[in-house]
């Protein structure tokens, strides 16, 4: 390690190196602090030209590499491996070029996803995907984990909004698909790069999509004294082919938590459930779906409705649904947060489930979720020092998911697989899928030193793969 | 349950398990923005000081560098949802971590901290010799040695000694009809600001009040408590609420940001059970920021026009962090911008983001320090403002000292010295 290091400084100077023991201690995980390993340096490269120097010496020295956004990710996507390096893209965080005619933008991997729509809010733009980490949260992270976020209901996660990628291989080279394609040529590798989680190689700069601002935003409060009433009034609202920008659903536990918090918003504390409703469009198309979703709401009982006032209060509403898993710290010093994906015409059945499956096994469950989505975040408090409790709250995850995918839905909604849920690809795919994935990824990454270990199960990449070049 | 390497109390382990790990903070954070290091952000230091404690990682020089590095501006607080007492973590193993320092940096902070700062003649004397040391060239000099020494030649120049004469321990005002307000003078800002404490004087009383000023009281400790000297912070905490209440449990009005946070929170300094954690928790609940009180109590039909002169317009309004992470104070100061007649404000992007002066960081941590600045200088500049307002003597002298640094012409004032101009006007 030490002469790695040593030519590595030669590349990115000694502050684009971390090797000191006590430093590397707070990158031993991401936002999922359940798992941790200490990776043996922390490099941050400054552009495109240093990151593909960097894996150039890294592939000289067969050592496997981890990516690491702002570390927010909720599924282990970036903890470090055995034996490996972690490239942080905390340097990399220039806007490169804003072009407001052509409506994109171009920046560097680890431009925080909040700067990117603050710089494009003075011309009237904004980049759409919101994930509630936005605040910290980089566009490269983004993309390898084809992040969501609430307004994605309407226009689409990450992968809807990348035009371009410039990527730097396992070995260092440098492939520029900075576009902008609206529609890529040829075969869509930009398409096929996002959402791959850091497997495929490192994004160092992405092209991104903007979108008009809305002309006019109403966001409605719905309060519910019945967490699966206001499921079935999400069902309806979508059944009844209504799009409104968002539908986000908060239950009682994350409400009082939220409340408590610098977040506090005003939601209702004696709610058993809140629904938050955002419209978009202009004037007269935004007050003719709250009529229709203002009767949908009293059809399913809802306790009372109300419009935010202003901006202010539109930002605090969201502020606080944002802040939600941060909140949830008052309740215990860990949170899981589940992220499966179910049919919206079975959120009430499947909501219950989850509540259910938490009770008896005696875990606190806080729901909060993109319900337009049919996006559930189950969200478990828990205390990694008790290992019983750790073992039930895996437990519980590992029969929610089951349980959605049974039901129709998918393992993941935003979060990505990473670490967290590989094991369950198996509960989703064939060991056939498998094996195509592992191809996929091998043509990417022969020798496997990517992100190894993540997105898909080991057992399926070790036995099934064809032989690696390596072996 | 794990507390293993945590013996000697190292870490305040119970509060570092309210961190969800969640990142919410990172950007709020000065020295995260400035490097982009994890173990330099407040989820970083929350994360070493746990590891710290659980015995996976060992306190080492790295640790209290990381430590040290952070400013302590707790913008984090105000970005946590889980609501972590940073502020209070830093303190406590920033007072547990001095015996990682070694010889002369101790022999320095006992100088500063327990001789200096608490003895106005010793403070008199420095404001002295500084003023003669800028006038004989002796800074210039120095500033050539370069590094550290650098800075020196852009401290804004000391006040001429009748600028310095100390505030009249008694300040009737023309006719205090609405009592007496207690003052806290200050450390540093008799000498330094000695026109921002006689314009709070005479803006009291314009509204009415006349001010007391304790007998003994110099420093209030914040210095002490942030830079982990906490039974400094003690001793001057107790001599200060005696000297306060000697003056008969009157409001408590402190126009230096740093300081009103501290007297805000001295309960934190005394255990639960000790009797002085009642004696300062009643103490806290009069103290008030001038920006607080003024908003309260300021009949705006009084104000006029600020002197352009003195003053030139747009203004901006600068937040301190200990004013709005700390105490939540936002809204006051522009309220009481907004109510000046014909005054043009506009708004600086950021103004929630830390001036890099932090105490007696800029003087500690040169570099950084002028790093952190940089970017609140731009925001300046684009702002197109001419005088900032801030309202805390710490921040006004590092906005000065950049200002000078830049050959800029934009004016520094604290909010008591608008309000004063305004108060004046016919």
């Amino acid at each position: 390690m030490k002469t790695l290091a040593r030519e590595l400084k030669a590349i990115l100077g000694q502050a684009g190196v971390i090797d000191d023991p006590t430093r590397l201690v707070p990158y031993e995980s991401d936002g999922l602090a359940l798992y941790a390993t200490r990776p043996e340096l922390v490099l941050l490269p400054r552009d495109t030209d240093q990151a593909a120097r960097a894996m150039a010496v890294l592939a000289r020295h067969g050592t496997p590499v981890v990516a690491r956004g702002a570390g927010t990710g909720l599924a282990g996507g970036a903890t470090p491996v055995e034996n490996g390096v972690l490239i942080s893209t905390a340097r990399m965080r220039d806007i490169l070029e804003v072009d407001p005619e052509d409506r994109f933008a171009r920046v560097q991997a680890g431009v925080v996803n909040t700067q990117l729509s603050e710089v494009c809010r003075g011309h009237g733009l904004m980049y759409a995907p919101d994930p509630s980490s936005q605040m910290a949260c980089t566009i490269g992270g983004n993309v390898a984990n084809n992040s969501g976020g609430p307004h994605c209901f309407k226009y689409g996660a990450t992968s809807r909004h990348v035009l371009g990628l410039v990527l730097v291989t396992h070995a260092g080279e440098v492939i520029d698909l900075s576009g902008p394609w609206v529609d890529p040529q040829g075969l869509d590798l930009v398409g096929l790069f996002v959402g791959s989680e850091g497997t495929f190689g490192l994004a160092t700069e992405v092209t991104v999509k903007l979108v008009p601002r809305p002309p006019v935003v109403e966001v409605l409060l719905a309060i519910f004294t019945e967490l699966e009433a206001a499921c079935d009034a999400v069902s309806e609202i979508i059944a009844a082919r209504l799009q409104p920008s968002a539908l986000e659903i908060l239950d009682r536990l994350t409400i009082e938590a939220v409340e408590q918090s610098v977040f506090a918003a005003g939601y209702p504390k004696e709610a058993e459930a809140v629904l938050l409703i955002e419209l978009e469009g202009v004037e007269t198309e935004v007050s003719g779906s709250q009529q229709e979703i203002s009767a949908i709401l009293n059809k399913h009982g809802v306790l009372s409705t109300r419009s935010a006032r202003d901006a202010s209060e539109r930002r605090d509403l969201w502020a606080g649904r944002k802040g939600a898993f941060g909140a949830m710290g008052r309740i215990a010093p860990d949170l899981y947060v589940a992220d499966a994906v179910v049919p919206r015409t079975k959120l009430r059945a499947l909501v219950r489930r989850t509540v259910e499956i938490c009770r008896e096994r005696n875990l606190k469950l806080a729901n909060v979720f993109h319900a337009g989505d049919g996006n559930l975040h189950p969200n478990i408090c828990y205390d990694r020092r008790d290992p019983d409790e750790v073992r039930r709250v895996l437990e519980a995850g590992r029969l929610i998911l089951e349980t959605c995918v049974e039901a129709g839905g998918s393992l993941t909604g935003e979060h990505g697989v990473g670490l967290e849920k590989r094991e369950e690809m198996e509960i989703a795919f064939a060991p056939e899928d498998l094996e195509t994935m592992c191809r996929v990824r091998d043509a990417w990454d022969p020798d496997r030193r990517m992100n190894p270990g993540k997105l898909l199960p080991m057992r399926a990449c070790m036995e099934l793969r064809t032989p690696s070049p390596r072996a | 349950m794990a507390d293993l390497a945590n013996r000697d109390g190292l870490v305040d382990y119970a509060k570092s398990l309210d961190c969800i790990h969640c990142g919410l903070c990172l950007q709020s954070c000065p020295t995260y923005r400035i490097t982009g290091l994890e173990p330099s952000s407040p989820r970083g230091r929350i994360h070493l000081m746990r590891a710290v404690a659980e015995d996976r990682a060992q306190a080492t020089a790295s640790f209290v560098e990381e430590m040290e590095f952070c400013l302590l501006c707790r913008h984090c607080e105000s970005a946590c949802p889980a609501g972590v007492r940073f502020g209070e973590m830093m303190e406590h193993t920033r007072s547990r971590i001095s015996t990682h320092r070694g010889l002369g940096a101790r022999l320095a902070r006992w100088f500063g901290f327990r001789v200096l700062l608490p003895n106005r003649r010793g403070l008199k004397l420095a404001a002295f010799l500084l003023r003669l040391a800028q006038k004989g060239g002796v800074l210039r000099l120095l500033s050539k040695l370069g590094g550290r020494f650098e800075n020196l030649r852009y401290l804004p120049p000391v006040p001429t000694g009748s600028e310095r004469r100390p505030l009249p321990r008694k300040n009737p005002g023309r006719a205090p009809e609405r009592g007496n307000v207690a003052l806290l003078e200050g450390c540093v800002m008799p000498e330094l600001f000695g026109k921002v404490n006689r314009d709070t004087c005479s803006v009291l009383n314009v509204m009415g009040y006349g001010c007391a000023l304790p007998a003994r009281t110099v420093c209030c400790g914040s210095l002490h408590a942030h830079n982990g000297d906490l039974d400094g912070a003690r001793n001057l905490a107790r001599l200060m609420i005696e000297d306060f209440e000697a003056l008969g449990y009157l409001p408590v009005v402190v126009n230096s940001a740093g300081c009103g946070a501290h007297m805000k929170e001295l309960h934190h300094l005394f255990e639960p059970d000790d009797p002085w954690h009642a004696r300062s928790r009643a103490f806290a609940g009069r103290v008030q920021d001038l920006t607080e009180f003024c908003a309260e109590n300021l009949d705006s039909a009084n104000l006029g026009p600020v002197d352009e002169k003195d003053w030139p317009a747009p203004v901006t309004w600068d937040d301190p962090c200990h004013l709005c992470h700390a105490q939540g104070i936002r809204a006051e100061p522009r309220t009481l911008l907004s109510a000046i007649p014909a005054l043009q404000a506009v708004d600086l992007p950021d103004s929630e983001h830390c001036c890099g002066s932090a105490g007696i960081y800029s003087l500690l941590r040169p570099q950084a320090s002028g790093e952190i600045l940089r970017t609140k200088l731009e925001a300046l500049e684009s702002s197109g403002a001419r005088t900032l307002v801030t309202a805390n003597p710490g921040c006004q002298l590092q906005w000065q000292s950049g200002l000078l640094r830049r050959g800029s012409e934009v004016r520094v004032a604290h909010l008591a010295e608008i309000l004063a101009s305004s108060l004046a006007a016919d």
